[in-house]
């Protein structure tokens, strides 16, 4: 009688390796758009807004805030201007990095490693 | 460097990555695939739609998948989930139709070929016992895996397994060398 492990590897090798032959692109064209359209929507949204929150601000006055907010900061003294320059890219830099980390799972795994 | 299976995962989760997703479904079609074949008796359309089901529904709970078991493990209990559903839909009441459908074998349609008798042995199984034998002697589940892809006990897939192997070598005998 044919034993346990040649059984196994018969049964194995009985399976044929099934080629795809347009299945993944069946499936693919299958899922569900829901959740990016909604990834879209959210952005929309937000932007719009932003754009409304914007303009409500300026007309109920705001906008001379902004123009001697603009002004004042023109009066700096060049190497002030430079340093805030400087360190707004490192806030920006900074949020960027952790955006990109978190976005990208090779690099979120490395920087999970314990040595 | 290819990616694995959780680095695809992640992006999935992510960026709701369909091309990650697509290159999970290009990995795991053809076990998958062949797993509901074997359930079905090769009716490949029927294995298809479910495997296309499985897939679909993969996705859609893709954020339930915590890693404790391999991906296709996960993918082989929806499968599995998705055959009964249909079988349940369909009515088709297995050990009713393991009987009929047995007794509509024709033996004289028998290919020579150990390959295609040992398919033709495996098909002739009671469904558990395919089951139990297809994933883990083809697919190399270990009995725990099997055991929580088919939500029985781990007794009742050894069981299963070892009747199912003992079917099928004593179908084979023929086949043994002297």
């Amino acid at each position: 009688m044919i034993d346990d492990e040649t059984l196994d590897r018969q049964l194995r090798e009985a399976v044929p390796y099934i080629d795809d032959d347009g299945f993944t692109a069946r499936v693919m064209a299958n899922l569900p758009t829901t959740r990016r359209e909604s990834g879209w929507l959210r952005a929309v949204i937000l932007l719009g807004l932003a754009l409304i929150g914007s303009g409500v601000a300026y007309l109920i006055g705001a906008g001379h805030v902004v123009r001697e907010g603009i002004i004042e900061l023109a009066n700096f003294p060049i190497w002030l201007l430079l340093v805030f320059a400087f360190g707004c890219g490192l806030v920006v830099g900074a949020f960027a990095v952790v955006f990109a980390i978190r976005k990208t799972p090779e690099v979120r795994d490395l920087t999970r490693l314990e040595f | 460097m290819e990616l694995t299976d959780a680095d695809l995962i992640a992006r999935v989760l992510a960026d709701d990555d369909q091309h990650a997703f697509g290159e999970l479904v290009r990995r795991h079609q053809s076990s998958v695939r062949g797993l509901l074949r074997q359930l079905t008796r090769t009716d490949v359309a029927l294995a298809d739609d479910l495997a296309q089901e499985t897939f679909l529904r993969a996705y859609k709970n893709i954020r339930s998948f915590r890693g404790e078991a391999r991906f296709s493990t996960w993918l082989y209990r929806i499968a599995y989930n998705c055959f009964r559903e249909d079988a349940r839909r369909r009515k088709e009441l297995v050990g009713v139709d393991e009987e009929q459908w047995q007794a509509q074998e024709d033996p004289k349609s028998i290919n020579p070929g150990l390959r295609h008798d040992l398919m033709h042995a495996l098909r002739l199984l009671p469904l558990n016992e395919r089951t139990a034998v297809v994933l883990c002697c083809q697919n190399g589940l270990s009995h725990d895996e099997a055991a929580r892809v088919l939500d029985i006990p781990l007794g009742t897939v050894k069981t299963n397994v070892l009747r199912g192997r003992e079917k099928l070598k004593r179908t084979l005998a023929a086949w043994a060398p002297n």
